[in-house]
């Protein structure tokens, strides 16, 4: 390896071999951060799929049979997102046992830091609803979606543009139906998002086993 | 007199494998030994004698263990390894920057 020309610039086999290795550095963090983001993320859709499809269901029978007011469907969501996070841990630590690479531990640490506030945030906004009865129970699934989308675009701007898409969907649906279809809110928004998730869910573990 | 830029680089990580695997490590802190045979495209024998080097510098700790009754090696980044890689990085940035 040669290292000074006669006017102690670089020279240009140097320059080259720089930029190649900062080339290959760029591709194997791309691809490693690709393998990561993928992590158990098919089943994780899926669960949320569920999540969406069965809550905004049993939200319906609970308002149309057992609470009118929407009283408990509070509580309703609240049971639904501890099965649905509990079932999430436990697909990220059955393949934190199994996969080739593991996430550090800092990585899992950012990402609780600022899920932990927004579902808190969701949580109490959600009872307040519910304990306002002029309110209609038919905005919990909406601040529920303006949450996670919150938490979306949080995400997309710091790593991956299509999250950061994603969330803006998310945050204009959920004005759009607030505004214009309130009463079918949840309908439409559950059946799109849920049905959503679960289509991505399926795709990314079907092309789970080419990455 | 001056020190030229590039003899700053660390030559532990001045190969395109073990740059690689640094590369790796850096991102995900655990990485498998066939993973990175696989992404790095590798043999056993070349892959393990890299890694020993950076075993060596005290930059990976490498862990065998079983999962399902199956023998895994992993490769762990140190944080020595970590800060050397970053200087690595810091060294290869200013080379660039050098660039006319």
């Amino acid at each position: 390896m040669k290292f000074r020309d006669k006017e102690g610039k670089l020279e240009q086999d140097e320059r080259k071999e720089a930029l190649e290795n900062i080339k290959l550095i760029k591709e194997m963090v791309f691809e490693t951060k690709k393998h990561l983001s993928h992590y158990g993320l098919g089943w994780i859709s899926i669960i949320w799929g569920i999540f969406c499809l069965v809550g905004v269901a049993g939200q319906r029978l609970l308002i149309a049979y057992i609470s009118p007011h929407g009283d408990l469907v509070g509580i309703w969501w609240l049971i639904l997102t501890v099965i649905a996070g509990f079932g999430t841990y436990l697909v990220y630590r059955s393949h934190l046992k199994t996969e080739p690479i593991k996430p550090q531990n800092s990585s899992f640490r950012y990402f609780a830091s600022f899920w932990i506030p927004l579902l808190l945030l969701g949580f109490t906004l959600v009872s307040f609803i519910a304990s306002v009865s002029a309110l209609s129970p038919h905005y919990i699934f909406i601040v529920m979606l303006l949450i996670v989308s919150t938490g979306y675009i949080m995400l997309g701007l710091t790593f991956f543009k299509e999250i950061l898409y994603m969330g803006i969907a998310g945050y204009v649906s959920s004005i759009l139906c607030a505004v214009f279809f309130l009463q079918w809110s949840d309908i439409i928004l559950g059946t799109v998002f849920g049905l959503g998730l679960i289509i991505t869910g399926l795709v990314v573990n079907r092309q789970w086993k080419n990455i | 007199m001056e020190e030229h830029l590039t003899v700053r680089l660390n030559k532990a990580f001045h190969q395109k494998a073990r740059l690689g695997i640094m590369s790796i490590l850096m991102t995900s802190g655990e990485a498998e030994f066939n993973y990175l045979k696989e992404k790095l495209n590798l043999t056993d024998g070349n892959l393990s004698s890299h890694l020993r080097l950076l075993e060596n510098e005290k930059y990976i700790k490498i862990k065998k263990q079983f999962v399902k009754k199956k023998p895994r090696t992993l490769c762990q980044i140190t944080e020595k390894g970590r800060q050397a890689f970053r200087e690595y990085l810091d060294n290869l940035e200013k080379i660039i920057r050098s660039l006319p």
